[in-house]
């Protein structure tokens, strides 16, 4: 017979206001196995874990069962409360009498009725609790960051700064992502490209990072301290090695095709650097767009290369490596307007998306920073600005808020009053959104100094009106319909997860969110790590945010990867399946749901009649097991059980409810 | 009529197959065969294992032929290591599907011999028409029913006679075979139709309709696992209502038990069900085990897909693996 301690917390009046805790504790006495009941206004206090240290010696207690809070809070405290007394620590057992019982009821009289019915639960399975032990796992002790924009590059530098290795991947052929694209930045209106291109020469010049660019991640196996990553490098055709970087090739090559960086705005060539202040500065030959790998012929950039770093037989090489965690900061797309015929964006060019007019303030964009309308050339005096396009918007676009978008408007509408004398800036806005430091203040700065005029008001419909656009909408405020002849138009687009994140969601064994964004373990308490151990979160691939945050996520992503990095091993998590030979058919049904790859087929000898015979069976690799029990419900004839929570130990709860 | 009215008299089917097990186990090809023999009665043709050459006479192929055979191979397996011939309809063939899809046969060890099936005959509804003690043979020609009643011969349509699991059977023709005993035949016409009607016809119920409709339902199980011994979907080495620890099923006559035996074993075989029917027809007490299987199918359908179990063994369960389309339950947004 085990001898079983129960301790009933208060939670201050949490608790006690809707349970009545001494007929908690007097039923309790009364239940099998219980050889002492008491209560404490804080179990979690010094002197509440005190108590229960002392009666696990005075009455030599073999199993602990704490009615309080949620284990989710104080499941950790009360273990090591509990082994400090000298108990393993999956002896103790929490009753959730808080959050499942007095917080959701009022009437005192059904609180305590099911606060006694979720004791006895737990002292039921506390009785079939057994002592489990924790596996070390020895750590890689380099880190993969995948996404070379500022989270990433942040995330990189701060982990590179703690003295582990970091190996940087990116999609394209040069670090910067999206920050690189813009203008200037809010609030403080510091060029973007000057604070963003000191970190990508440092990433560059760091002597623990790796620059993996053109590359992307092919897959992903093992686990926190153990990663497995297979990531394919893209065949650049360019030997980064031999390339001095000159330009030569790009001045001559004649295939032009549509900048992705520009936002379409102007043309780049076949083989391209991205941008001028690009990190690595040689550039790439794009296939799919290159003469000589489309018709056959060309091969002009080799002709004219000095340094014979042209390689059109270069082929996707993989390559496999070692990381003890993971950090992914793959950034966001914009919201594609497909549905917003309404404000005819791609049907006149004087309709732009906001990053299109960010590039048109840039001094190395496509008019070097003069504001002029694709049209006809011209310098717009009046321009409708129309926030909230896809965003906020449940019916055909994101139900979310897009977050930058309020105060990158306000920059735009300042840095049009500065650069076009005598212009007109109109923002149509739903709210305006500026929370955050110093925000309001620059919001306040583009009405008050810099003129620009805000309705509130959704756009119905913008239609050309000669060399002019027509912008319809209601102002909300005074309830008059307003029709605004201007310009120019610019759409905050909202932002979207990228259009792959599923697809490497599933690679990395994380979750994401009905959006796409990938989602943290918890909201509040961890927001940057996922519900996959040793994988952190930085930047807009979480969810929307803006490059101080961005920042500050990554930071926080590092220290992350250095806490797991400064320890010798790793303790391994002890409640993982394990399988009953005996049980086992070996259809192996558990394997197909197991979202972490840990459970695989081994053969054992099994006596048949006088001789041996194999035959095939699942395992569980412990160290790959996060203890989800996917495998134990999918298993029919329950032969794979979750240590910590066996069939035997659930069912001995539902007896205890039901009987 | 989609039957074909040609082919093969009955004797000359049977004739058939005798002689396939008879060179089988004469060439040494397999060891045994399992096919069917008959019995006592004119409406007993069970499962019979045959190892001489000599005895391959008793097999029997006629309207009564109804068991499936499969199950037999696990036992089979376990005790030797030697190949098995085994005769199978088009319902008993996915049954084999089904066990290779959960890795417990080994194909190369099994000789599958197909045999297109139209219809099995319903020895109640037989009865009902003609006085049992009389009745001498039966025996199934096209689509006519030939009954020895008393000196007199009796032909009857088959259609009134046969089983309904066999009305509604959408793969009458074996799915996976080494060798076609004789040429295929078409499927019923109305088999996709009548499918999930008793089902509807459930779901058509108010909640508290239904649930008195199923109590009484299981009410009369008896718990004699009949339903599970036979089915080849259930195939667990251990079945977990055999397992005393955890005891996952109270041993007394409980309602509670019942009615949770019946939900865990519908369960068990969601997304594997084949839809033999073999449950329902071998139930001594009548309970409309195939309407509890069919609801899953169709929920299931209605979820993922249309998919139907046991007709290729390499393709992907819906329930066994996770696509990202799949319904999620939840709605986040």
């Amino acid at each position: 017979m085990k001898r079983i301690g129960v301790f009933i917390c208060w939670c201050g009046s949490n608790i006690a206001a809707t349970v009545d805790i001494d007929r908690v504790i007097a039923a309790a006495q009364k239940m099998s196995g219980v050889v002492y009941a008491d209560q404490n206004k804080y179990t979690c206090s010094e002197i509440g874990q005190a108590m229960i240290k002392d009666a696990i010696k005075e009455y030599r207690l073999d199993r602990v069962v704490i009615g309080s809070c949620s284990p989710r809070m104080h499941e950790n405290t009360f273990r090591k409360t509990v082994e400090s007394a000298g108990l393993n620590p999956y002896y103790l057992e929490i009753a959730n009498i808080r959050e499942q019982c007095s917080w959701v009821h009022k009437d005192k009289e059904a609180g305590t009725a099911k606060a006694i019915s979720l004791i006895r639960t737990a002292v039921a399975k506390a009785a079939m609790n057994e002592a489990l032990f924790a596996a070390e796992m020895p750590i890689t002790r380099r880190a993969l960051v995948i996404g070379g924009g500022i989270a990433g590059i942040q995330a990189a530098l701060d982990i590179a700064d703690t003295g582990f290795e970091v190996d940087l991947v990116e999609r394209e052929p040069s670090i910067g992502g999206r920050m690189a694209q813009l203008d200037k930045t809010f609030p403080t209106l510091d060029c973007s490209a000057c604070i963003l291109t000191p970190k990508m020469v440092d990433v560059a010049q760091h002597e623990k990072i790796k620059l993996i660019t053109y590359a992307e991640v092919d897959k992903v196996e093992g686990y926190l301290g153990n990663f497995t990553v297979t990531i394919r490098s893209k065949a650049r055709s360019v030997d980064l090695q031999k390339c001095i970087g000159c330009g030569e090739c790009i001045a001559k090559c004649p295939s032009k095709v549509a900048s992705e960086f520009e936002e379409g705005l102007v043309q780049r060539r076949a083989i391209y650097t991205p941008f001028p202040q690009a990190v690595p500065n040689k550039p790439a030959i794009d296939r799919a767009h290159c003469r000589f790998f489309t018709a056959g012929k060309c091969k002009v950039c080799q002709k004219v290369c000095p340094a014979d770093a042209i390689d059109y037989e270069m082929a996707d090489r993989l390559l496999t490596n070692q990381y003890g965690a993971i950090v992914v900061a793959t950034g966001f797309d914009t919201h594609k307007l497909n549905n917003y015929g309404e404000y005819a964006y791609g049907k006149h060019p004087d309709v732009l998306t906001s990053l299109e007019f960010e590039r048109l303030l840039n001094a190395s964009g496509p008019t070097g920073g003069k504001i002029l309308r694709p049209s006809d050339g011209k310098e717009p005096k009046t321009v409708a600005f129309i926030q909230c396009v896809g965003s906020r918007d449940k019916a055909k676009g994101n139900p979310y808020c897009a977050k930058i978008c309020c105060m990158y408007t306000a920059k735009h509408a300042i840095l049009l009053s500065e650069k076009v004398p005598g212009s007109k800036a109109f923002v149509f806005y739903i709210d305006v959104r500026t929370a955050g430091k110093d925000y309001e203040e620059f919001y306040t700065r583009a009405y008050e100094e810099c003129g620009a005029s805000y309705i509130k008001g959704n756009v119905s419909k913008v239609f050309p009106d000669g060399d002019k656009l027509l912008v319809r909408s209601v102002d909300v405020l005074s309830g008059a319909l307003v029709e605004l002849s201007v310009d120019m138009v610019v759409l905050a687009a909202s932002v979207d997860a990228r259009a792959d994140a599923k697809e490497l969601a599933q690679k990395l064994a994380v979750t994401v969110n009905a959006h796409k964004f990938f989602t943290e373990a918890h909201p509040k308490l961890r927001p940057v790590d996922t519900q996959t151990a040793g994988i952190f979160l930085a930047g807009m691939c979480q969810g929307p945010k803006d490059i101080p945050e961005t920042v500050a996520q990554a930071s926080a992503a590092a220290v992350k990867v250095a806490a797991i990095f400064s320890k010798q091993s790793l303790l391994g998590n002890p409640t993982v399946a394990e399988v009953e030979p005996k049980l086992c058919s070996g259809d192996l049904s558990c394997m197909a749901v197991c979202p972490y790859g840990a459970i695989s087929e081994q053969v054992v000898e099994e006596r048949r009649g006088r001789e041996m015979v194999p035959r095939k069976i699942a395992q569980v690799n412990a160290a790959l097991c996060q203890g989800c029990g996917a495998c134990t419900v999918a298993c029919r004839p329950g032969a794979i059980n979750l240590k910590g929570f066996t069939n035997q130990q659930i069912l001995a709860e539902v007896d205890a409810i039901c009987l | 009529m989609q039957q074909k009215v040609e082919g093969y008299p009955l004797k000359e089917y049977t004739t058939k197959i005798c002689q396939i097990a008879k060179e089988a186990l004469e060439n040494r090809e397999v060891t045994a065969i399992i096919g069917w023999r008959k019995k006592d009665f004119w409406w007993q043709s069970p499962v019979v294992f045959l190892e001489d050459p000599a005895d391959v006479q008793q097999l029997v192929w006629d309207p009564f032929t109804i068991y499936s055979p499969v199950k037999f191979l696990l036992d089979w397996q376990e005790s030797c290591a030697a190949k098995v011939g085994i005769f199978v309809k088009g319902c008993d063939s996915r049954g084999i599907n089904r066990l290779l899809q959960d890795k417990r046969l080994e194909r190369e060890r099994v000789a599958v011999y197909g045999v297109p099936c139209g219809g099995k005959a319903d020895a109640e509804k037989i009865r009902a028409s003609f006085p049992s003690k009389e009745i001498k043979s039966v025996t199934l020609i096209g689509e006519e029913l030939v009954l020895a009643v008393g000196e007199r011969e009796e032909r009857v349509k088959a259609e009134a006679y046969l089983l309904d699991k066999c009305l509604s059977c959408r793969h009458p023709n074996p799915v996976v075979y080494d060798k076609l005993v004789w040429e295929e035949v078409s499927p019923r016409q109305y088999a996709d139709e009548s499918r999930f009607a008793r089902v509807q016809a459930v779901e058509s119920l108010v909640t508290e309709e239904r649930f008195a409709y199923w109590q009484r339902q299981f009410d009369r199980c008896i718990r004699c696992f009949a339903c599970r011994n036979t089915c080849p979907a259930c195939n667990c080495r251990v079945c977990i209502f055999d397992q005393a620890e955890p005891r996952w099923l109270g041993k007394a006559n409980d309602p509670a038990d019942t009615l949770n035996y019946h939900i865990i074993r519908a369960f068990h075989v969601a997304g594997r069900c084949f839809e033999c029917g073999e449950c329902e027809r071998i139930c001594p007490a009548g309970v409309p085990l195939q309407e509890l299987n069919r609801k899953l199918i169709k929920g299931i359908n209605d979820a993922y897909g249309d998919y139907e179990a046991g007709l290729d063994p390499t393709d992907v369960p819906p329930l066994g693996t996770y696509r990202g389309e799949d319904p999620a339950g939840f709605d986040e947004s």
